[in-house]
């Protein structure tokens, strides 16, 4: 009888401990690491995080980035600038050799690295919209969002032509979306970026302008409606932001890439102090024969006599019998005490190009020259001799050639949008097929989402 | 109360005497009691014994290894005995370990094989998987690299789990669960181990006593949550009760790649070359096809398997033991050392240290009851950062010397990207991890014990890997600025205590057992993985404050907290009858409030129905006959902490000053456990005595609800997000195991165990499959394990191309439309076939690991045939010249287009799947005992052991079982050892 009295007393004590404890027990705080996303949003200093994170994520990874996995390399190699020096077969080689099949690695790292950013940039576009940062702050950084998502999708549909526009975090929406075609999708990055110069200040939040400000998203919009043939738009547009008083042209071709640079609208902080830029570490070399990719014959051979940014922004490198020329606007391979660069996106200069262009397909033949000629009168050149449209606007295809080379895909965009892809193309690379204007869409993502098919042709 | 004369008659007590002898002579050392009382002796040199004894009283004779006999006195004075090994006649006897429980083996109602202590000493291997291959029947075992502290995976009846990651079974070592999960950084270790460095490498296998593996639900019901792909016990080894003994071992080897492929001397290489460039009608040879244009020379010929991976591995392993105690208290203390080196060129090493203390005390009255083991083992690795077997199979047969005359590396000019340049790329990877587990049980009434587990684990883990700029390219220019240092630190904590009463009651033919129990279980874990950028010198590379720059690239802590309630009701009627049910409820924080808490549970039974009356009358014969079944559930939460919550972690870029912050995951509130319901069926039957062992087990494991990553398109921002999947895998098999007593006597044993396994993978259903992002990954009522590719048809003679089925018509070959033929690349069968035979003081042993399956072959990863990479001789036979079949399409250097479509496509083909089926001598020792006339002080043995010395297999490619031709493969060693005791 004790004897069950006393189990009866362990029982209930047992249970007891481990009732009081069950649903308690597995209660887990989030670790210091972590923050809920609700709380991120609730406070300037946290989402000013969230925002710096895309920032960041944008230069080292994706359609801006410097690395090999950007644009500056890969479509360098795919157009008429660089020539590949690594090992056969590497994905990179494909972009230069224009044999792409959909499953090359970067062909599937731009599209997600893309729509990773563009999903962070709607996560801070959602949560800053309906959380209680208010006032300036709040337009910033909404602003910033929108601007962050149009330049991403601008870059997606010139590389793969129809694509989804993300607009929503929901990925119950967005694991089934279908391509859009690519003039809805200008439209919506258009009403984006307009949207975006609304609500962005005049003002940068540091010195540095490594965060979009109004003037970025003008200068954006400059670009997509020369892009589109919106001809007076696009003048209209560059005009602001050429007449901001914020903006100089930088006279020393030496200093033009510097991050103190006048001419900047916008360039990507290196992260750590002393970093530079990750142009500088991938472009330079410094004996022959290089290892990974030099600038090519066709963009060495570009420049005009005289031309200062020939021997400024591009070096030359020699083992003796041959000579390998790199792009040296950057000019930094490793870190420096300080930062001395930072990746510029936007600058003066493209916006006087585009003006230009805008000008010479309006007609408008002495505005044309005047934008081209303080592009050319920098770089220790005369005026243009173009005086005809047609001259003109085939002088001005020349002088962004020399001038933007290697910066994110000016040149082969600019070979695309003006149908002379295949003439400048075909010639230098046997592979080369009509359908090469777009790339294809990552294999993956056509199982992955089957609405995304059918493939671009070609492929 | 007076005592009747009678009785004090029999209270009386004389003088026993005798000999205790086994089958081959007499024993010495063996302990003679008296049951119930609390004297003893042992028997002396000779094997005689005396021992003062009532003629009611009852002897005990026992010795380890030998069935103890209980020997009733009745009056004799001259009592000599013949003790029985432990081994065929007494396997029904051996305690098997169930984790919570133990049983007999032959009242065993679930699944559980165990490998003990004399399997694992048979094999000189650092990790405890690797001596577990080959030896148990449904756990399937594959080595990925032949590198020191490298992975293996395991999987225990099959994958269960569509997720890659999600068949890990549980492992609990001495009470513990033990993390199986690597702190490791991918970042800093991927290149050489095969992914993170494997976990288990930090147990020492020499401390291991046994191994046991439950399988089916019967066995793993009690685990829950945890359960559903199978439970791995390790069991540390315990002091014996004896006199004290110091044993020593100490072993050392060497060991080399298993097998290497033939390939091109640099005449094919440089004949295939000039074709491709003919091939492509490019007759200036480009300047950088240095190996053809004259820049390199054409008649040097290295053999790069040789140069690279052809080195030999060194082995050393001392282990120092000692152990004893009394009847109330045994010890056991022992440290391990071990050092390896690898087969790459270059100092590379691996050590590591372990140390062993196990107490266990028993009260004097038998009531109360403690153990406490403490394991520790550091292990150090430092070893090059990337494996140099892809070098050794790619590098063109004429590229340049390794080093140039002053003994530097060689870059010729900078053409060379010398393979040696990664060794200048350290590992090294410091664990230290300490398990520290504690049972107290105290009797509290007659048939109640209350026990209480206790156990701590802690896990630290160091590593770093150091990119020194001068591992590149001098054209590159760069300086010890641009060197790099990746240094990982990560540890981990966990502690569990398990309060539990035990009541047993047994009356007449009826015996009771019941367990109830609790578990609280936390486990805290932390990593940082830091960047170093810059150092003013090479020389201060490892340290991280001398890096010029410091970032940060991850740095994580989570928290899983678990708890559950458990049980078990055994019921054995007469030991002929017996059922055991058994049951968990299990609450996790890796799933959201509400979806926290499950059941499992599971019912056993078993007949042994050799004790029937009318099988024991008639069946002589048949010694031994159980049939037994269980049906059950088990889940698993093999899951990230923080799953299902929405939220933001620091990620380590900055930016303008600022640390950002990232969207972890998609979250997902609702998802809860996965679930697995087994069912099983087996006999077991003993033949003649039991020297023919048989049984064999049907299983079918269904699990459900499938917890997964489901891939998502990138459009979603994230490539995948955890959800319960409406899909269920079926795995269903057949396993055997036979074990003979071919020939026993005096002088000569021989005994043979053979097992088999027979899996069956399926995907059962998958509702949405065809819209669902594995539409091109799985095909319902086939194996999880298939590639979907596409049908390769041959080589159009015309362009001398690999050809396609075009399964739409649609006359192109597109993904994935047209990849739609299915490869099996699960294993049909497998299994081990080990004998052991033994002759006076001889003993051989050997084991045969054969796998029946198919598996990527050398195509898969071969590079462009025509390019700037040597290629096995197999590509030799190629189109035009090979005839009706060639093996390899039209040499091209990549500017014949459609040549590499083809080449692509026949990648993801059917081609690049063949037989990869193998049989290999896994194991063979020779050892020799020192007779006891030369050692009167001590016992000893020398042995001389191999590993993986054989491999009979049709495989076309490296090695069959880790399939690679970027990592080592496993290696074959051989051992010389030696063992003492004192």
């Amino acid at each position: 009888m004790k004897t069950l009295q006393y189990t009866k007393a362990i029982f209930g004590l047992c249970m007891g401990v481990m009732c009081y404890s069950c649903d308690s027990f597995t209660e887990v705080d989030l670790p210091q690491t972590q923050l809920t996303g609700e709380a991120v949003y609730q406070d300037e200093v946290t989402a000013t995080a969230a925002l710096s994170d895309i920032y960041a994520r944008m230069r080292e990874n994706g359609v801006v980035s410097g690395n090999t996995d950007g644009l500056s390399p890969l479509m360098g190699l795919y157009a008429d600038e660089l020539t590949f020096y690594g090992n056969a077969m590497a994905p990179a080689d494909n972009f230069y050799n224009h044999t792409l099949i959909p499953s090359n690695a970067y062909v599937s790292s731009l599209w997600s690295n893309s729509y990773a950013q563009i999903y962070a940039a709607n996560a801070l576009f959602e949560g800053v919209s309906n959380s209680a940062i208010s006032g300036e702050p709040r337009n910033r950084l909404v602003g910033e969002a929108l601007f962050i998502r149009a330049l991403i999708h601008f870059y997606l549909v010139n590389l793969y032509g129809d694509i989804p526009y993300i607009e929503t975090t929901n990925y119950q929406v967005n694991a089934h979306v279908s391509r859009m075609p690519a003039t809805l999708v200008y439209d919506r990055i258009i009403n984006d970026l307009q949207t975006s110069k609304n609500l962005l200040p005049d003002s940068y939040t540091s010195t540095e302008r490594i965060r979009a400000n109004k003037a970025a998203a003008q200068a954006l919009l400059a670009r997509v409606y020369l892009y589109q043939q919106q001809w007076s738009l696009a003048e209209s547009e560059a005009t602001s932001v050429i007449n901001n008083p914020t903006f100089n042209m930088e006279t020393n071709l030496d200093a033009a890439f510097l991050n103190t640079n006048p001419s900047t609208i916008l360039q990507m902080h290196s992260g750590i102090a002393g970093a530079n830029t990750n142009e500088g570490r991938l472009f330079i070399f410094t004996s022959g024969p290089p290892v990974s990719m030099a600038a090519s014959n066709e963009l060495v051979n570009a420049f005009e006599t005289n031309d200062l940014r020939k021997t400024h922004w591009l070096k030359s490198v020699t083992d003796g019998t041959n000579v390998w020329y790199h792009p040296y606007k950057y000019k930094q391979n490793a870190n420096t005490g300080v930062s001395q660069e930072y990746s510029i996106l936007f600058r003066l200069e493209e916006q006087y190009l585009i003006r230009a262009e805008a000008r010479a397909h309006q007609n408008n033949i002495s505005g044309a020259q005047d934008d081209i000629n303080i592009i050319r009168n920098r770089a220790g050149l005369g005026n243009t001799g173009a005086a005809t449209q047609s001259d003109l606007l085939q002088a001005i295809s020349k002088e962004r050639q020399v001038e933007l080379f290697t910066e994110v895909g000016h040149r082969w965009f600019d070979l695309k949008r003006t149908g002379q892809a295949a003439a400048v193309v075909a010639p230098i690379k046997p592979s080369w097929q009509n359908t090469d204007v777009l790339l294809p869409l990552p294999e993956s993502e056509l199982i992955l989402n089957p609405n995304l098919q059918p493939q671009n042709s070609g492929y | 109360m007076a005592t009747s004369p009678n009785a004090k008659t029999l209270q009386q007590t004389h003088q026993v005497s005798g000999i205790i002898t086994n089958t081959t002579g007499t024993l010495p050392g063996a302990s003679v009691t008296i049951k119930g009382k609390n004297t003893g002796t042992m028997s002396d040199i000779n094997g005689k014994y005396q021992i003062a004894a009532a003629a009611s009283d009852t002897l005990v004779m026992s010795f380890i290894g030998y069935k103890p006999l209980y020997i009733p006195v009745n009056g004799r004075s001259i009592i000599n005995v013949q003790l029985q090994d432990n081994d065929a006649t007494q396997l029904q006897e051996v305690v098997v370990n169930a984790g919570y429980y133990s049983v007999k083996e032959k009242e065993r109602t679930g699944s559980i094989a165990k490998i003990s202590s004399k399997d694992i000493e048979k094999q000189p291997v650092s990790n405890p998987l690797a001596a577990m291959q080959g030896r148990m029947s449904g756990v399937n075992i594959v080595q990925n690299t032949g590198a020191p502290g490298g992975g293996f995976d395991i999987q225990v009846r099959g994958i269960n789990s569509l997720r890659a990651d999600g068949n890990t079974p549980l492992y609990i070592v001495d009470g513990v669960p033990y993390s199986s999960q690597s702190l490791g950084d991918i970042q800093t270790s991927a290149s050489i181990l095969a992914g993170t460095s494997s976990p288990l490498s930090s147990i020492n296998p020499s401390d291991i006593e046994s191994i046991e593996v439950l399988k089916d639900a019967d066995a793993t019901a009690i685990y829950g949550s945890r359960g559903a792909n199978g439970v791995i016990l390790i069991t540390t080894k315990k002091g014996k009760e004896g006199k004290t003994k110091f044993s020593f071992h100490s072993y050392s080897g060497i060991g080399n790649v298993t097998r290497t492929m033939k390939m091109m001397n640099t005449q094919q290489y440089l004949a295939m070359r000039r074709e491709a460039f003919a091939n492509d009608g490019i007759t200036a040879y480009p300047f950088y096809a240095y190996d053809i244009n004259g820049i390199w020379d054409q008649n040097r010929y290295t053999d790069w398997r040789k140069e690279l991976i052809g080195g030999t591995a060194l082995f050393n392993n001392i282990q120092g033991t000692l152990s004893g105690g009394s009847k109330a208290t045994q010890f056991l203390v022992s440290g391990t050392y071990r050092k390896e080196t690898t087969v790459f060129p270059g100092d590379d090493h691996y050590t590591k240290g372990a140390v062993l203390n196990s107490i266990t005390h028993h009260s004097s009255d038998d009531k109360f009851n403690f153990n406490l083991s403490v394991n520790y083992a550091k292990d150090k690795n430092t070893i090059q950062a990337s494996d140099l077997t892809t070098q050794a199979y790619t590098l063109a047969p004429n590229a340049p010397a390794l080093y140039d005359s002053s003994g530097n590396l060689n870059w010729e000019n900078g053409t060379f990207n010398n393979p040696l340049a990664n060794s200048l790329s350290q590992y090294e990877n410091k664990t230290a991890n300490l398990i520290a587990s504690s049972v107290l049980s105290y009797k509290l009434f007659p048939n109640w014990e209350v026990k209480t587990s206790l156990g701590y684990n802690d896990t630290n883990l160091s590593e770093n890997r150091t990119m020194p700029s001068t591992m590149y390219n001098p054209a590159y220019g760069v300086t010890s600025a641009s060197s790099l240092l990746f240094v990982n630190n990560g540890k981990r904590s966990s502690w569990i205590i398990e309060p539990q009463v035990n009541w047993n009651k047994q009356w007449s033919a009826h015996k009771v057992n019941m367990l109830v129990g609790t578990t609280f279980q936390s486990q805290n874990s932390e990593r940082l993985s830091q960047l170093g950028i810059g150092f003013a010198s090479n020389s201060l590379i490892h340290s991280l404050g001398a890096a010029s720059m410091i970032q940060t690239t991850g740095n994580q802590i989570s928290e899983y907290k678990y708890q559950a309630f458990f049980g078990r009701l055994n019921y054995n009627y007469n030991d002929k009858y017996i059922i055991n049910l058994t049951g968990r409820r299990d609450g996790s924080s890796r799933f959201g409030p509400g979806n926290r808490f499950a059941n499992f549970g599971a019912i056993g039974a078993a007949w042994l129905f050799s004790k029937e009356r009318v099988i024991a009358d008639n069946l002589s014969w048949l010694s031994f006959g159980k049939l037994r079944g269980s049906y059950g559930t088990t889940g698993s939460d093999q899951i990230g902490d923080y799953q299902f919550l929405d939220s933001y972690s620091i990620s380590g870029n900055t930016y303008g000053g600022v640390t950002g912050l990232q969207p972890t995951q998609l979250f997902n509130p609702k998802f809860g456990w996965e679930t697995n319901k087994k069912l099983e069926f087996a006999a077991e039957l003993g033949f003649f005595n039991d020297k023919i062992m048989w049984s064999t087990a049907w299983y079918q494991n269904r699990s459900s609800n499938q917890l997964v990553g489901i891939p998502l398109p990138a459009t979603t921002g994230f490539p995948s997000m955890q959800a319960n999947l409406d899909a269920s895998v079926q795995n269903r098999g057949l396993e055997t195991e036979l074990r003979t007593t071919n020939f026993k006597n005096k002088n000569f044993t021989w005994t043979t165990s053979l097992n088999l396994t027979i899996p069956k993978n399926k995907l059962l259903e998958f509702k949405g499959l065809e819209g669902s992002t594995y539409a091109n990954t799985y095909v319902v009522g086939q194996p999880l394990n298939i590639i979907k590719g596409y049908h390769y048809t041959g080589i159009d003679p015309a362009t001398g191309t690999y050809q396609f089925q075009d399964y739409n018509n649609d006359g192109q070959i597109t993904s994935p439309l047209d990849r739609q033929y299915i490869s099996d690349i699960s294993q049909k069968w497998f299994g081990g076939l080990s004998n052991q035979f033994r002759y006076k003081n001889w003993e051989m042993d050997f084991l045969f690991q054969f796998v029946k399956q198919n598996g990527k072959n050398y195509l898969y990863a071969m590079n462009l045939a025509g390019t700037m990479t040597n290629l096995p001789v197999y590509a030799l036979n190629h189109w035009p010249d090979g005839g009706t079949n060639p093996d390899v399409q039209v040499y091209t250097t990549g500017a014949n287009g459609a040549a590499l479509d083809a080449y692509f496509r026949f990648q993801n083909s059917n081609a690049t799947i063949s037989d990869a089926s193998f049989a290999r001598l896994k194991s063979m020792s020779l050892s020799y005992k020192i007779p006891s006339e030369w050692s009167k002080t001590f016992s000893g043995k020398v042995y001389l052991q191999g590993q993986n010395l054989l491999t009979f297999t049709n495989y076309k490619g490296v090695d069959p079982e880790n399939q690679s031709m970027s990592y080592l493969p496993p290696l074959r060693q051989y051992t010389l050892g030696l063992q003492l005791s004192f």
